[in-house]
């Protein structure tokens, strides 16, 4: 664009800080219809399922997993991107992370959350879930693990605890220039929240090294969730799921799901708060071109699990194949290769990429796409394992579709309670990229 | 006591030639503040290496060597053989303990930057609000024998914007 | 210190299966099965497995430990029916034990794969990783009509909701016979001392249950028949149960 100007450090404070302090009426009403929707659809199908029992769901014997567990990889999926690339670009110093970061890393932790909701619905008693936390009992018993469920535990509660700490040592500054911009009880909150940074050099100093080393342990930490979630599956033996790609599969599909949900929540934030100067083209360039890449990568995944369950020539494996290719739920397939394969390969055109509306749409349905897929893993291995005999059919019940709308309910509610309260830009990041303020030129 | 004098500068190029003027006049109690993360300013003020990545490091080794001790103990406490595995499996626990690393990696991360940074700090200290915004500041205390308008002057002939007398402590 | 390393020794490596006291096992001959699924409703009325009722059944959450499975083979005049019963096959690398995150199903000092339904937590994963579709998930609180609930058996647990269960090889009879065996001060069970519910009612004698530690026993000797195959034995669980084929006379 050749008419921006770059605004200046004041304008950065005055700009970002009026999306934390100033909230209008729109904000009350989408976060009332969020909230409502998050309460009527999530959590009272929930404890509506707490008091029957898991029957309330359209899971059954050969398919005891269903869309509570397909939901879950999905929101660990949509996680990914956030705090995983804002790790890399920040190691590689990438400047345009700058501007996305925040938002991005705050999609991670919230979208955490909703799945460690879903791990809790999932289970057939709930009521018992600290059994599988190593803490001391009476009755002496530990957890096993050796349980992919259990590395999942583990990796879950460490990806939870470092994604909130890597985004909370970022906001630090942040806070401290909230505080200096309000007032009473939120200019006590806050000196509390911002530690009482004043910006001295041993803060920064002290805060970079911090900052860069949570970025070296995150980067790991996300490849290994991911692959950790996936062998869930591929640790059993069930066919279609027993194989040795699918921690790779899994962890570029997050990816491609996460960023694919960056372009979205971008799209958002830089409409409702007007966050023009801050969001610009060249994110969306960049976050398209990573698209690109992730939906190749994704494709020849694709790719190559039909073709070594093809040329495995084994009974089970072809089954699995024939069924998931032109069984019941064959249209979901190819919609999934039609939005996540295809459509993206749009995005090589520099007019669509640098378009904010048509790369809005192209980042939802890539996100239907990997909800689909999600919904695949489970509904078409499951309940066609070994034995012909005990072959079912799975279609999720009305909790399941309701709890599934909850979600991204839930999702959206946490995400505007957290733009009240955390700057959704990098104040100082924002500042770092814009020309110095130097007397001499 | 002597007062801490506190200076304002628009220009951070102002800001670093005033920071290095005083030290090279023995001024030793400067403290530099900026709204954004500058090297030079963390060079002038004599940070290299931060110790952080000490505790990084020690976090990281203790915690994969205790997520295999964990796993190693509750295997043992309670003997439940699964699947005809053994009871002490390396590669499941070895993927504990790679997950411990992180945790307790990222934990003790964390408590370095509390003990190195010295926060958190919610007493009453010399700080002016445009520090966040686009001012930077300095403030310079000072020993018995230092000359206090020796320091003024230097601040303002550098291009200080307002210089403040402060009696709070650094 | 010895024993210690002894200890570790046996720890970190697998196989320890081998050497447990007695090592449970049974033979089915599809020979002699006729498909009465008098084993089931044995099983049923043994192990107090709830009636589900015609709608639960419609869902496929039923609940039977024991189920036979029918299979037609060829096309009609020349159709023939064949039946397996199928129970959890107690395999000695069990893929449920594993993925259980509170070690709510485990390998006892007997060689059974066993099921802990008050540490069950419900993650449904052990379904999942059986091959042999053999475990069973409570997706409600079954309830018995008065008096039905008089016919429960003392010496087995109802299960509520959320719970994984499955066939245990009446682990309550074996409990029994070892108790018996303890009165009489002798050291093990005898042969054919322990009979499932199901074994008892084969009216055809079909299945043959025993210690296979025990190589007099019938069923160490049933093993060696050469019609004996295991299901699925392709994919190394190691499953205890030998089905023997059904001899065909017009092949």
């Amino acid at each position: 664009m050749s008419d921006y100007r770059e605004p200046t450090y004041a304008e950065v404070n005055r700009d970002i800080l009026r999306t934390l302090l100033e909230t209008g009426s729109r904000y009350w009403i989408v976060f009332g219809i969020t909230a409502t929707i998050a309460i009527v659809c999530f959590y009272i199908p929930w404890i509506y399922q707490w008091h029957v029992g898991l029957g309330a769901s359209g899971q059954s014997r050969s398919d005891v997993w269903g869309t509570y567990l397909s939901n879950f990889i999905f929101w660990i999926g949509l996680s990914h991107s956030g705090t995983l690339l804002s790790a890399v670009l920040h190691i590689t110093r990438s400047g345009w992370r700058k501007a996305i970061y925040r938002s991005a890393e705050a999609m991670t932790l919230f979208s955490l959350m909703t799945a460690a909701f879903f791990v809790l619905i999932h289970l057939g008693r709930v009521w018992f879930v600290h059994w599988s936390v190593p803490v001391p009992n009476q009755m002496g018993l530990w957890p096993n693990f050796r349980s992919p469920l259990l590395f999942d535990v583990m990796a879950i509660t460490t990806y939870l605890t470092a994604s909130s700490i890597f985004i909370y040592m970022g906001s630090v500054p942040d806070y401290a220039a909230v505080r200096d911009a309000s007032t009473g009880l939120r200019r006590r909150l806050y000196t509390i929240f911002s530690f009482g940074w004043r910006g001295t050099a041993r803060e920064w100093h002290t805060l970079g090294w911090a900052y860069t080393f949570f970025a070296v342990f995150v980067i790991p930490l996300a490849v290994s969730v991911h692959s950790i979630v996936s062998w869930d599956f591929a640790m059993s033996l069930v066919p279609g799921l027993h194989h040795t790609i699918f921690a790779p599969y899994f962890v570029c599909g997050a990816i491609y799901s996460g960023t694919a949900g960056i372009v979205t929540v971008m799209y958002l934030l830089r409409r409702c708060l007007n966050l023009e100067r801050y969001i610009r083209e060249i994110h969306l360039d960049n976050l398209g071109k990573l698209l690109i890449a992730l939906s190749l990568i994704w494709a020849y995944i694709n790719i190559l699990e039909l073709f070594t369950g093809w040329y495995s020539g084994s009974s089970f494996q072809y089954e699995a194949l024939t069924y998931k290719l032109f069984g019941y739920y064959a249209p979901l397939y190819w919609e999934m290769i039609l939005f996540c394969a295809f459509i993206p390969q749009l995005i090589f055109w520099k007019k669509i990429r640098s378009s904010w509306n048509i790369m809005f749409v192209i980042s939802i349905l890539i996100n239907i796409g990997m909800l689909t897929e999600r919904f695949l893993i489970v509904s078409t291995s499951l309940p066609r394992k070994f034995l012909p005999n005990a072959f079912g059919f799975y279609f999720p019940s009305l909790v399941e579709i309701s709890i599934t709308i909850g979600s991204f309910a839930l999702f959206a509610t946490l995400f505007l309670i957290f733009i009240k309260w955390t700057p959704c830009v990098s104040i100082y990041e924002v500042k770092e990229t814009l020309k110095p303020l130097r007397r001499v030129e | 006591m002597a007062k801490n004098i506190m200076a304002l500068f628009q220009y951070q190029d102002d800001f670093l030639n005033a920071a290095r003027k005083l030290k090279a006049s023995g001024f030793d109690r400067i403290s530099l503040m900026t709204p954004i993360p500058m090297h030079d300013a963390e060079k002038i003020a004599g940070l290299d290496k931060s110790p952080v990545r000490r505790f990084s490091l020690i976090g990281a080794i203790l915690g994969g060597l205790s997520g295999f001790a964990m796993a190693t103990a509750c295997a043992l406490v309670f003997i439940l053989p699964t699947g005809g595995r053994a009871i002490i499996t390396f590669p499941p626990f070895l993927v504990i303990s790679y997950e411990m690393t992180i945790l307790i990696g990222v934990l003790s991360t964390l408590l370095g930057f509390h003990i190195v940074s010295g926060l958190p700090a919610w007493r009453d200290k010399p700080y002016r609000m445009e520090t966040s915004i686009d001012r930077f500041s300095l403030v310079v205390g000072f020993d018995p024998d230092d000359d206090p308008a020796l320091a003024e002057k230097i601040m303002r002939d550098a291009g200080a914007e307002k210089i403040i007398q402060v009696e709070k402590p650094e | 210190m010895g024993k210690m390393r002894d200890k570790l020794k046996q720890y970190l490596k697998p196989g320890y299966y081998e050497k447990y006291d007695y090592h449970w096992g049974m033979t089915i001959d599809l020979d002699r099965c006729t498909g009465c699924e008098a084993c089931v409703v044995a099983c049923q009325a043994e192990n107090n497995l709830p009636i589900v009722g015609e709608k639960r059944f419609k869902e496929r959450r039923e609940i039977k430990w024991l189920r036979v499975e029918r299979y037609w083979e060829g096309e009609y005049p020349n159709i023939k029916l064949r039946f397996i019963p199928m129970l959890c096959q107690h395999c000695d690398q069990a893929p449920c034990e594993t993925p259980c995150p509170v070690a709510a199903t485990y390998h006892n000092q007997d060689g059974l794969n066993t099921q802990i339904y008050n540490r069950c937590i419900g993650t449904r994963t052990c379904a999942v990783y059986c091959p042999y579709e053999v475990r069973y998930f409570n997706w409600f609180t079954y309830k018995w009509d008065e008096p039905l609930e008089q016919q429960l058996n003392p010496d087995v647990t109802v299960r509520e909701k959320g719970v994984m269960e499955k066939c245990t090889f009446c682990i309550q009879r074996i409990r029994q016979a070892k108790d018996h065996a303890k009165d009489d001060g002798r050291r093990r069970v005898r042969d054919g001392e322990v009979t499932p519910a199901c074994v008892q009612s084969c009216p055809t004698k079909a299945m043959v249950f025993g210690d296979l530690n025990d190589p007099n026993s019938r069923v160490s000797k049933m093993y060696k028949n050469p019609r004996g195959y295991k299901v699925l034995e392709e994919l190394n669980t190691l499953p205890k149960i030998v089905y023997l084929k059904k001899a065909d006379s017009d092949v």
